[in-house]
């Protein structure tokens, strides 16, 4: 009879908790999270990847469910913009609030060049706006919580990231509450949630709120 | 200080499609429309989004019962801006920062003469507050223009004299 034999345990270098935060403010706990993701598979086979899910994944649980995605079969992340351009709609004026860099630049690709677009330059993480906002070369400005409504209007849109979605809740950064509060709900004609998991979060939202996702004019799955 | 509600009233009962019908003629863009209609029935409290639903979808069948609504016919007689109400630091130079749906002041030239002062203060005191009260206040300054043309047509074809002054007050001279 063969004996089963354990697999050693993957020990993961230290500190990659403390990296994936300085990362995740300039590229998103998504885009972050597969970057890791990525990384760690690539030189520790998926026994890595669950590591550094179960090292890491209390206090990110966006690299948690990016981590389990991972090891259920999940290769890729879902990057088509077309359904978010789709929610978008006519807007000429886009206020994105949160980052995901990944997710940005696919939708900046696409974007109608006529169309404007700012980043609400404010995080829960350290962040170097000017050099965030430096990769776009100019094509996303910037502007700040105190000043987004400057770019309100009647073909304004605002859009967030969504991380996952369970029955009717979803969780987005806390800075979409507050943005986009009872005044600004009518100043921009499209409220969007792109989002950016497969599914639920299984690990309590840090550095997230939950949120109705009927209360986005359009929640992009 | 007004109580507060014992109960918050439900809206349950409103439908945004049948809003959305009635202001097809008046906002053609679907995109427009939508947020519109969002501001209208969808944002504030419960008893102003009942409140405007109601008060809509019953003009709306008067406006049905007379014929129909031929908003062009409205359009004609011009519209105001809606404006967004942002903080006066935060709008933008050159832009109006309105809402899609304007204000028709045809029908306002039968209680004061365009142009005139007290024209100016109606199209005020209509288009002031929050969006749930000016556009809905537009809307159905629409839909009552809408009724006042065909209660105008219908006394055109009857060749009877209208109960309603067929003359629309003069605006005052130019200075």
């Amino acid at each position: 009879m063969n004996e089963a034999r354990s697999e050693p345990p993957v020990e993961l270098p230290q500190g990659l908790d403390q990296a994936f935060g300085a990362v995740a403010g300039e590229l998103g706990m998504a885009s972050a999270a597969w970057l890791f993701v990525r990384a760690v598979a690539r030189c520790t086979g998926d026994p890595g990847v669950a590591a550094l899910a179960e090292g890491a994944g209390a206090d990110f649980p966006v690299l948690d469910a990016v981590a389990r995605g991972w090891l259920g079969g999940l290769r890729e992340p879902s990057l088509d913009p077309r359904p978010a351009l789709e929610a978008v709609g006519k807007a000429t004026r886009l206020v994105v609030v949160g980052v995901e860099a990944s997710y940005l630049d696919a939708l900046v690709q696409q974007l109608d060049p006529a169309v404007k677009v700012a980043m609400v330059a404010h995080s829960q993480f350290p962040v170097d706006w000017d050099r965030a906002l430096d990769n776009y070369g100019g094509r996303v400005e910037r502007v700040d919580l105190d000043t987004f409504q400057n770019w309100a209007g009647g073909k304004s849109a605002l859009l967030t990231f969504a991380y996952g979605r369970e029955d009717s809740r979803t969780a987005v950064a806390p800075l979409w509450l507050r943005a986009c509060g009872a005044d600004v709900r009518a100043q921009f004609r499209a409220l969007v949630a792109w989002n950016v998991l497969e599914a639920p979060l299984q690990l309590y939202p840090r550095w997230l709120v939950e949120v109705e996702a009927d209360t986005f004019t359009h929640f992009v799955p | 200080m007004p109580p507060p509600h014992r109960n918050a009233p439900s809206a349950a009962f409103i439908d945004r499609s049948r809003v959305d019908a009635l202001l097809a003629g008046a906002v053609p863009d679907d995109e427009d429309r939508a947020f519109v209609v969002r501001c209208i029935l969808g944002e504030g409290p419960a008893h102003h989004r009942g409140a405007n639903y109601v008060l809509l979808r019953l003009l709306g069948m008067i406006v049905d019962r007379l014929g129909g609504a031929d908003m062009e016919a409205v359009r004609v007689g011009g519209t105001m801006p809606v404006p967004m109400k942002v903080p006066p630091h935060l709008e933008r130079e050159g832009s109006m920062m309105a809402y899609p749906l304007g204000l028709p002041t045809g029908p306002l030239d039968e209680l004061a003469p365009a142009g005139s002062t007290d024209q100016a203060a109606m199209v005020q005191c209509l288009s002031d507050g929050p969006p749930q009260h000016a556009l809905a206040n537009a809307a159905m300054i629409w839909l009552i223009g809408a009724a006042l043309e065909r209660l105008d047509g219908r006394a055109s074809d009857s060749a009877r004299p209208s109960t309603r002054s067929r003359k629309r007050a003069s605006p005052p001279p130019k200075q």
